[in-house]
């Protein structure tokens, strides 16, 4: 199990990355941009990615709609301030997996890893 | 006159209940403290109450500026509680930590404002005591509120143009 957390802040990767580990997951890298998170993933092999939407450089809906050009089915999980039912659309359009509004609660962002990564604690 | 006031002033109510809503659904999911509000006033000066700052910019039917000012202890605490590291110092982590909180705070009361379809900045961070911001010349009543919390108190204050 490969993953890939892109998100501007070390916080939030951090924050994703010890929930992972706990789920057993350490094969993890991470971007902190859509365009590092797009060099990441076109190098690598990946079977869950976990981004932000707001990112300088290139943001999370950008970064989804280059992993999607690429006809690639690897789920793709927003995790994001952005809860507005217009931007939920926008983000289904462009080929969402699944989607966790911040703020979450511990269990909320566990729930969410462990669905997509298949492990349980 | 007077209602050109009114509509200004009801603007800035509607604005109120949002922040201090999300205010604590943030404080609650990521920290797992309960803040309780303890004052709300126009501001005055420049200088955030406390030496940290974190500013948030929104864009969209309304534009202005959220600011969550905190002490460095209470930053500390934020890191702490966030991704179990202790620092000493306010450090990147720890402002990056701070920033995180203002951009949910800030994302959260978007949500609850879809009707102004606003857009957030990326949260830019101001260290030092007295360091002062400046709203822009349109925003006339920038207002603040008072937190306290189990980890310290803090401030929000928000000003905005139509």
């Amino acid at each position: 199990m490969k993953v890939l957390i892109v998100d501007d802040s070390g916080t939030m990767r951090t924050i994703q990355k010890r929930c992972l580990n706990k789920l057993g997951i350490n094969d993890i890298d991470e971007g902190e941009d859509g365009v590092k998170g797009l060099a990441l993933f076109r190098a690598n092999n990946y079977d869950v990615v976990f981004t932000d939407w707001n990112m300088p450089n290139m943001d999370g809906l950008e970064f989804l709609k280059e992993i999607r050009k690429g006809n690639t089915q690897v789920p793709v999980i927003m995790i994001t301030t952005e809860a507005e039912k217009a931007r939920v659309i926008l983000a289904v359009q462009a080929g969402v997996s699944d989607y966790l509004v911040k703020p979450f609660t511990p269990d909320a962002l566990k729930d969410k890893l462990e669905k997509w990564v298949g492990c349980h604690v | 006159m007077k209602t050109a006031i009114r509509e200004k002033a009801e603007s800035t109510t509607s604005l109120v209940n949002p922040i201090i809503t999300s205010v604590i659904r943030t404080f609650e999911s990521m920290l797992n403290c309960s803040p309780k509000r303890i004052s709300l006033e126009v501001k005055s000066g420049h200088s955030p109450k406390y030496p940290l700052s974190a500013i948030v910019g929104l864009t969209g039917k309304m534009s202005g500026t959220i600011i969550f000012s905190v002490s460095n202890e209470a930053a500390l605490e934020i890191l702490s509680r966030l991704v179990f590291e202790q620092a000493d110092e306010i450090t990147s982590e720890v402002c990056d930590a701070v920033g995180e909180i203002a951009n949910m705070i800030a994302g959260s009361a978007k949500a609850d404002l879809a009707h102004l379809n606003l857009t957030l900045s990326i949260p830019n961070m101001v260290l030092g005591e007295n360091h002062e911001v400046l709203y822009p010349p349109e925003v006339t009543t920038p207002m603040c509120i008072h937190f306290e919390s189990e980890i310290g108190p803090f401030t929000i204050e928000f000003g905005f143009r139509d």
